[in-house]
């Protein structure tokens, strides 16, 4: 009935970015299951796109971003989109560090309507290694009520897992998106090396109160298949909701880790199909949910800083979450054994995987 | 030395409608009461995904329940109850719980030990105390209780008494309680404290060594008590102390100054303290105290009690 993903503890590891400002160093922990030798705070990834910026927010003048406490200064030059590790005012008295070119340049990328930054080892920058992002337009465009830039209070894969998990939406955002109650829920979970998704699958469950008011549905219940598709090293999800009776709301959920500890979601809402009123209404959502997100992840964050010899309770609706521990500590563990390569293909259209509507998504 | 009691709320703070946060030093704690009325205490930590249980809700049957994933406990043993949406699954093994604590009520306060098996008797308060508040103070559990012993006068605010630095009788041990008795005088024009003969009141305190618990007690020079006061001073996160108080003031006052302890506010436990003049206080009482504290500790058989240790 409980399941706990067992594992040797032979996946403990210790990666870190010696760049970045030091945590303590975790002695080799006691033998436990793996899936609770978590401490997110120590996963740096590299060789990977991030989602620095929307498109419209960046002109002329330097904005400053940051992964892993690395300064990005992004901005354009004729128009086309440059990142530095130094700001173009700024008098240089620290080294170059290895993500950058010679004049101090990482490389970037527009694309979704999104200025990506690439953290890792230049040369292996690869439009090929951008995640799949089905349900919006590759050149970007869509208004700017659909996009919001948040910021959780903890570390970004906490705020990964609790997005993975979704039954917590029913007690944390239960004035948004509906409580608990359904005839059925059914969670299933897929993965390679690269990505996890998450499919959910509710029977009658009590209609989100948002749509009840925005998109006028009248039944007491509907249908509701979501989906959590997570591409690891970006650090980006999509989080796609299918309601029936309702709207198809695909969300574009990056937890961008600007530094240890905080957490930046430059995020983007394809609401298009929907009516007017809840169009311009649920992207808004955003900016609720994600304080009552931050009410639990904040206090949580501090106590996964340092390793615990107390194991996490896992119920069976934790598999995909304790999957997603598994494999970020796989790829960091891959990592820091010096190996970067992608073993899959994160830009090949998950359309499908994530069982996108297509026809309401066309660009 | 034997896990203590703390006072960790009064009474009043603790419902069944909303779960509260307080902690004993490092240790979280959230309190609330259950459906037939008793105070729980567990960690304020879910087993789950740790998340404070005291950002959840009290349920209808008495249970505390996460307000992150929904996953409920039972108060007095910690066990976890319900899980959403398991349905008829509802059976876990013994290893799903949450820590719990110790409670008890008396007196108008709550009090956890974080030994749940403790075999200390919990504390007995003598009377209900109608008066009561909480101070947060930021100055360390020990230091809190120094000040106190050199000059009350930084960590209490008595309306219309001045504490001098007399004592009528040395800190000794009495009972196992650390007990001095200072003279004070009324606010009012009157010879300095050094230049006076006879002082109109005193302050007597009884102090427990371990906790820093103190009962104060204000007697005026015919043997009236004005006023009685249960202190509990409480490490706290971030070497703060949270002290609780409950007084209540005699039945017999003569003199204006007396009969004023009537108003309302006439005893408080200040918020702040005059740092200023709380690093030249010139440590007197506090000196003889610390010995006795160590001497104390040192005597009292060691029993381990923290959860960490017990996980």
């Amino acid at each position: 009935m409980l399941e706990v993903a067992d594992r040797s503890a032979s996946s403990d590891t210790d990666h870190f970015d010696s760049a970045a400002p030091a945590a303590p160093k975790r002695a080799s922990g006691p033998s436990m299951n793996a899936v609770n030798n978590w401490v997110p705070h120590d996963l740096v990834m590299r060789d990977s796109w991030f989602p620095l910026a929307h498109d419209h927010a960046v002109g002329k003048t330097p904005v400053r971003r940051a992964v892993y406490s690395h300064p990005f200064y992004i901005w354009r030059e004729d128009g086309k989109v440059v990142a530095s590790e130094f700001h173009p005012l700024e008098i240089v008295t620290r080294d170059k560090s290895p993500y950058t070119d010679a004049r101090g340049r990482y490389p970037v990328i527009e694309h979704y309507g999104l200025i990506w930054g690439w953290f890792g080892r230049p040369e292996a920058a690869d439009p090929a290694h951008l995640p799949s992002l089905p349900f919006l337009p590759p050149k970007g465009g869509l208004p700017k009520h659909m996009t919001a830039t948040i910021r959780f209070d903890c570390s970004a894969p906490i705020s990964l897992e609790n997005l993975i998990d979704l039954t917590h939406a029913d007690f944390l955002h239960a004035d948004v998106v509906g409580d608990e109650k359904s005839d059925s829920e059914e969670v299933e979970v897929y993965y390679d090396s690269e990505t996890i998704t998450m499919v959910r699958t509710l029977v009658n469950k009590s209609v989100a109160p948002i749509m009840k008011f925005f998109s006028g549905i009248r039944q007491p219940t509907q249908n509701v298949r979501q989906v959590i598709r997570i591409y690891l090293r970006s650090h980006c999800a999509i989080a796609y909701g299918r309601f029936s009776p309702g709207d198809d709301v695909p969300l574009f959920h990056p937890c961008t880790p600007e530094s240890r500890d905080r957490t930046r979601m430059e995020m983007v809402m394809n609401t298009s199909n929907a009516g007017t009123m809840f169009r311009h209404v649920m992207p808004k959502a955003g900016y609720k949910v994600s304080r009552q997100d931050s009410s639990m992840t904040n206090p949580q964050s501090p106590r996964y800083m340092d390793l615990s010899p107390r194991k996490d309770l896992h119920s069976r609706f934790d598999q995909a979450g304790q999957r997603y521990r598994l494999l970020m500590m796989d790829l960091a563990a891959r990592q820091d054994a010096g190996d970067f390569a992608y073993r899959d293909n994160v830009s090949a259209d998950c359309s499908d995987i994530i069982g996108l509507r297509k026809e309401l998504f066309q660009f | 030395m034997a896990s203590p009691w703390w006072k960790v709320a009064l009474s009043e703070e603790v419902t069944s409608t909303k779960p509260l946060a307080v902690d004993v030093a490092d240790q979280p704690v959230v309190l609330w009461r259950d459906a037939q009325g008793i105070a729980r205490a567990l960690e304020d930590r879910c087993p789950h995904r740790r998340a404070p249980l005291s950002r959840g809700c009290v349920r209808d049957n008495g249970w505390i329940q996460c307000g992150y994933h929904g996953w409920s406990y039972d108060g007095e043993t910690g066990r976890l109850k319900d899980i959403p949406n398991m349905k008829d699954e509802q059976k876990f093994p013994p290893v799903y719980k949450a820590a719990a604590f110790a409670v008890s009520e008396n007196g108008g306060f709550v009090s956890v030990n974080l030994d749940q098996k403790t075999l200390l008797a919990p504390p007995a308060v003598r009377h209900d105390m109608p008066l009561g508040g909480t101070a947060h103070v930021a100055l360390g559990h020990d230091q809190w209780i120094s000040a106190l012993f050199d000059d009350p006068g930084l960590v209490l605010d008595i309306r219309s008494v001045q504490f001098t630095p007399y004592l009528m009788s040395d800190l000794r041990e009495e009972n196992g309680l650390l007990v001095m008795e200072r003279f004070c005088q009324w606010g009012k024009l009157h010879w300095p404290s050094y230049a006076t003969a006879e002082f109109p009141i005193t302050l007597i305190t009884r102090t427990d060594p371990e906790t820093g618990e103190t009962e104060a007690v204000l007697r005026d020079d015919s043997f009236r008590t004005l006023l009685t006061a249960q202190v509990a001073p409480v490490p706290a996160a971030r070497g703060v102390t949270q002290v609780r108080w409950r007084a209540c003031i005699g039945d017999e006052l003569k003199g204006s100054h007396a009969v004023g302890l009537r108003h309302k506010g006439s005893f408080a436990v200040r918020e702040t303290v005059d740092a200023a003049a709380l690093r030249v206080l010139i440590p007197s009482a506090s000196h003889l105290a610390n010995k006795l504290r160590e001497d104390i500790r040192s005597a009292a058989p060691a029993v381990p009690s923290s959860v960490s240790a017990a996980a």
